[in-house]
């Protein structure tokens, strides 16, 4: 199941003001964005395996690399999560 | 009377871009030569037109709003959004909106619905190919964007058939033109998934195995059986099938086969000789 506003926040961050000004605000740009309180803390502590479960693995990487983190940081958590149906029809 | 003169293939992996000298130099010589035998035989088919059927990568569509297919009629298209791409020469690339617009109303009137577009940005699934084949002048470009980012996906069948109704559109087409298609993406890989980087070189050869030597229903099955298996990224072989639909099923080459595992992705390139039926 997709989580709209998180995957509306990753989408918006594609373009590098957006993720210039995420990057240096990051609580004012979640504000403008009706998030759950627990997907908003998992955007907070940058859970990827939470947030891997609301968002289209292409938006997923886009964000972790807006947000500077490094291939390998994200690679290290990504391979920890678990595919999330297997025998279905679940990927992006 | 207009002719379909070339169908194509090539894989886009960014990281061809964005991460080039990852690739130690012989193996990149390797796909070099590769994408500059695919352009001499695109340049020798002298298309007026190239129809390039592409996903999008989430810069013209998102949740709100998510054809299946859309054809791009508009008079120009804009260049790849993505920042790692702004030294290619693509600020604005031509259309050709009589062609779009006939293929748009061949399809309607078979029973096919694309969304269309008269602005699209294209990005890297369709601008890296065409870079890294460096040709020059491009013809003018009618886009295809097929949903392989987000399922639900059009089926596998329909893609076949949306390639069988490219066919038929340039057939009906009014006028001297000369047509070539070029699919892009695959062949297997896995992007922002668990098995991020992993490679199915063993799918991916039989997958090319299949194009050249099964039926349409042998095909299909082999994609419904094993597609989903070969990782997120491996959906875009639908764009392969609708090539084949327009090649008729015949004619596959495979030009080159490069699983680099530095790129994340199994690096296919095809072309469909029209000549052998």
């Amino acid at each position: 199941m997709r989580d709209y506003w998180l995957s509306k926040l990753f989408f918006d961050l594609q373009a590098p003001a957006a993720a210039d000004q995420y990057r240096a605000d990051r609580d004012r740009v979640l504000d403008r964005y009706p998030l759950k309180p627990e997907v908003r803390l998992a955007v907070v502590q940058e859970d990827v395996t939470a947030l891997a479960r609301l968002v289209n693995p292409y938006l997923l990487r886009f964000y972790f690399v807006a947000i500077g983190k490094s291939e390998a940081w994200f690679l290290e958590r990504i391979r920890k999560t678990q595919p999330a149906a297997p025998n279905e029809i679940a990927r992006g | 009377m207009a002719s379909l003169v070339g169908v194509f293939a090539s894989s886009h992996a960014p990281l061809m871009a964005r991460a080039w000298e990852a690739v130690d130099a012989a193996r990149r010589d390797a796909i070099s030569k590769t994408f500059s035998e695919l352009a001499r035989r695109v340049v020798q088919a002298k298309p007026d037109v190239l129809v390039v059927v592409s996903p999008d990568h989430w810069v013209n569509f998102f949740l709100d709003n998510l054809p299946s297919i859309c054809i791009g009629v508009g008079e120009t298209h804009q260049g790849p959004p993505e920042p790692w791409l702004q030294h290619l020469p693509y600020k604005s690339i031509a259309g050709h909106p009589d062609f779009a617009l006939h293929l748009a109303r061949t399809a309607l009137d078979e029973g096919f619905e694309p969304s269309l577009s008269h602005h699209l940005e294209l990005d890297h699934g369709f601008a890296i190919p065409l870079w890294k084949m460096c040709i020059d002048p491009l013809p003018p470009l009618v886009p295809i964007i097929v949903n392989t980012i987000e399922p639900p996906m059009p089926s596998l069948r329909r893609c076949l058939a949306w390639g069988d109704l490219i066919r038929a559109a340039v057939e009906r087409y009014p006028g001297n033109l000369r047509v070539a298609i070029l699919a892009t993406g695959g062949a297997s890989h896995s992007i922002g998934e668990h098995d991020m980087g992993r490679i199915d070189e063993a799918f991916d050869r039989e997958c090319f195995e299949q194009f050249r030597s099964a039926d349409r229903e042998g095909l299909l099955g082999f994609f419904e059986r094993r597609l989903d298996a070969a990782g997120n990224g491996a959906a875009e072989m639908r764009n392969w099938l609708m090539a084949h639909g327009a090649a008729q099923g015949k004619g596959f080459e495979l030009l080159g086969y490069y699983p680099y595992p530095e790129w994340y992705v199994g690096c296919g390139f095809a072309a469909w000789d029209l000549g052998e039926r």
